[in-house]
């Protein structure tokens, strides 16, 4: 197990100084082409070298004709050629002494037939120069906090706190804009293709180290190093939570089998298991996937199952609730003193049970600091799910109400809205106890982007936030487990 | 003979599997409870074993190349006399033209609660354990988890924690919890076998049988002889 990620054969292909590129040209369709500009496009701060048999230079930087021609061996070579010349090229730029390659080209292994005997050739080359590649038939890195992006659509979004190894190249480009909206984002994504060189392993062990990243998310079709996998998992897992989606069916070489075990040892049952023993969490769906990924990244650990509710309206409070009894989360019954902290800002018509049903809230003050702050200070409470309607016009009479009579003023709506907002981030820390909303409002509006921004993680249902939450109950729990065979191996 | 010698003698010979009785000895030899059981040569040792065990008792035709046995009218149950030993050893025989080892004459485990255990060899996590839901339902009930191995008592636990007839090993209408710290150790011993021994591909204990004192024993077992991936 490393622990530097420039121990790692991923180190420059995530980080790399210089460059060369094979395959972008001045014509823009071409998908080299895209893949170049988005690299500058994101402002990445090393040297790019692009390669051209033809052009003088290419969206306005100096064109090399030759790998040799370059003025320095660059850390990293991409390559968005076609198929046939990916290994003369691989071999030529071997030669120069390059050391690391993303292969973006597609043809190889998943196209069966002589696309095998090609990835065999491919790697047999690599091995002759000691390098190690992503691909082939991949996007290869995103690195947001080095300002690299290999994928051809520009990045969105903030340097975040997700890293993700990806089987599939869409998980890796497609979601910047839907984690931008979510107020999250990756630190480093691999696209690993068909991970001739590098694959699965050899990423949880870089982003088990990678200082950015607080959550790994997976998205795992096959694990080819399966022995390996569980081993690095596990240790990986004592360090940060890891969530992946399994989607089944790619796996080679499945025998026959003679007995019933062995009929009955589909690979999605194998997997699950065996995704449980190694400390990840198996997210079912790409919305759980990084639904877990945010909360877990976000949130600190609870310290059991035990949730309360906050609610203004009955039905979403009591779907809530529904969801915790089907997700194993318990709610308790509140002793007589936090009975005694929230009743005041509970009216006639509300219920001071589990949930907590203001039925409508006329204070949003006691809404969004009284009463989740006396629910998180409660000793039977491990964690605090709030469903939350705040509509714009709400919000402007909410500040009307508490004296601002510039209410209009967009920028006192503002500073009002902050303190709301700076007051929850608060409890969070003062707490350190998960602290969740979900509304059915659109997430892209002022308030919850407000929450998010402040890593306060915002849901569209009970469902998703019930099984967010859930999830971190489930980390704490195959945590424990990890250190306590550990413990029991050690002595 | 020792277990090893068995199970080379079984790749020598081109044995697709072990016969049940065998596939016992190997388990015994990993401590995995099984049913008290002797292999006779004709009747009137049949009769004798079962006397020695005392009725009720089960029999049912051994061979290697017999795999499913309760398919083919090869299992006899709840066997109480000597007419009856007599009987049932006349109707197996007349089922069947494979050559048999032998009859085997066993205990019949008295039990409500059946489990399965097993081993499969998956090509990238190697040797895998599972336990599920046993019996003749098992694959309509298809309640499984699995392992890669070694599974420690912990991860057995937790493997029997994540089983959704998880009801079935507490206290069940008057029966005692089974004894969990043994059930864990069978699992677990099943990983071993699998890690221990490259011959074994796969095996199947179904049923596991949980007598109401919380006590279980291995009542039908199948080793399968292959190289694994791994």
């Amino acid at each position: 197990m490393i622990t530097e990620i420039n121990q790692s054969p991923l180190y420059s292909i995530a980080n790399p100084k210089s460059i060369a590129f094979f395959g972008a040209s001045n014509n823009f369709s071409a998908m080299g082409s895209n893949i170049f500009q988005s690299i500058f496009d994101l402002g990445f701060e090393g040297e790019l070298y692009p390669v051209h048999p033809k052009e003088e230079n290419v969206q306005g930087y100096k064109a090399y004709r030759d790998i040799m021609d370059l003025p320095v061996v660059p850390d990293l070579v991409i390559f968005v050629l076609p198929t046939r010349l990916i290994c003369d090229t691989m071999e030529a730029c071997g030669k120069k002494g390059i050391k690391h390659a993303i292969v973006v080209t597609a043809g190889f292994r998943e196209v069966g037939g002589e696309g095998l005997a090609l990835e065999e050739k491919l790697k047999g080359i690599a091995q002759k120069y000691g390098i190690r590649f992503a691909g082939p038939n991949c996007l290869g890195v995103v690195n947001t906090h080095k300002k690299l992006n290999t994928t051809f659509l520009n990045m969105e979004g903030k340097p975040g706190f997700i890293g993700l190894a990806s089987q599939s190249g869409s998980l890796v480009t497609q979601m910047f804009n839907y984690l931008a909206e979510l107020g999250v984002g990756f630190s480093t994504a691999f696209s690993i293709g068909n991970g001739a060189s590098v694959d699965l392993v050899d990423c949880l062990e870089y982003l088990g180290a990678c200082p950015d990243t607080k959550v790994i998310g997976m998205y795992v079709e096959g694990i080819d190093r399966g022995r390996e996998f569980v081993e690095v998992a596990r240790a990986v897992s004592l360090k940060k939570p890891i969530v992946a989606l399994y989607v089944g069916g790619s796996e080679t070489g499945r025998k026959a089998t003679f007995s019933h075990t062995g009929s009955m040892a589909g690979p999605d049952k194998l997997y699950d298991g065996i995704l449980r023993q190694s400390g990840v969490i198996r997210a079912r769906s790409i919305t759980e996937l990084f639904d877990y990924c945010r909360i877990l990244g976000e949130l600190p650990v609870p310290q059991g199952n035990r949730i309360a509710i906050q609610t203004h309206s009955g039905g979403p409070g009591a779907a809530a609730a529904d969801a915790c009894g089907r997700e194993g989360l318990e709610l308790p019954n509140f002793p007589q003193e936090t009975i005694d902290a929230i009743s005041e800002f509970i009216p006639q018509t509300g219920s001071i049970n589990n949930p907590v049903d203001l039925t409508y809230s006329k204070d949003q003050k006691a809404f969004f600091m009284g009463i989740p702050d006396a629910l998180l200070r409660s000793d039977v409470v491990d964690m605090l799910l709030m469903y939350y309607l705040v509509p714009d016009r709400m919000l402007k009479e909410a500040l009307g109400q508490i004296g601002n009579s510039e209410a209009d003023d967009e920028n006192q709506n503002m500073d009002v809205l902050n303190d709301y907002v700076a007051y929850m981030a608060q409890m969070l820390r003062q707490h350190k106890k998960p602290l969740v909303g979900f509304t059915f409002r659109n997430l892209s509006e002022i308030f919850p982007q407000a929450l998010m921004a402040n890593g306060i993680p915002i849901f569209s249902s009970p469902e998703q936030g019930v099984r967010a939450l859930k999830s971190l109950v489930t980390y704490s729990r195959l945590n424990q487990k990890i250190q306590l065979q550990e413990k029991n191996l050690a002595s | 003979m020792d277990t090893q010698t068995l199970i080379d003698n079984a790749v020598e010979n081109g044995q697709k599997a072990l016969s049940e009785f065998d596939s016992k000895k190997i388990l015994a030899a990993y401590g995995i409870p099984v049913s008290q059981e002797y292999l006779a040569s004709d009747a009137k040792e049949a009769v004798q074993k079962a006397e020695e065990i005392g009725y009720p008792v089960v029999m049912k035709a051994c061979s290697h190349e017999i795999a499913h046995k309760t398919e083919g009218g090869l299992v006899e149950i709840s066997l109480n006399s000597t007419e009856e030993m007599k009987a049932a050893f006349e109707r197996i025989l007349t089922k069947t033209d494979t050559p048999l080892d032998g009859i085997l004459v066993q205990e019949m485990v008295a039990g409500k609660r059946e489990l399965m255990l097993g081993l499969v060899r998956d090509p990238q996590f190697g040797p895998c354990v599972m336990v599920g839901f046993g019996g003749i339902m098992t694959e309509i009930i298809k309640d499984t988890c699995f392992r890669m191995a070694p599974v420690d008592e912990i991860e057995a636990l937790d493997m029997l924690e994540e089983f959704k007839s998880k009801d079935l090993l507490g206290p069940f209408r008057g029966n005692a919890p089974v004894d969990k710290k043994n059930l864990c150790n069978a699992i677990s011993a099943i990983g071993k076998i699998g890690l221990e021994n490259d011959d074994i591909s796969e095996i199947d204990i179904n049923p596991l049988i949980i007598r109401s004192d919380g006590t279980f024993a291995a009542v039908d077992a199948l080793i399968v002889i292959g190289r694994g991936t791994k």
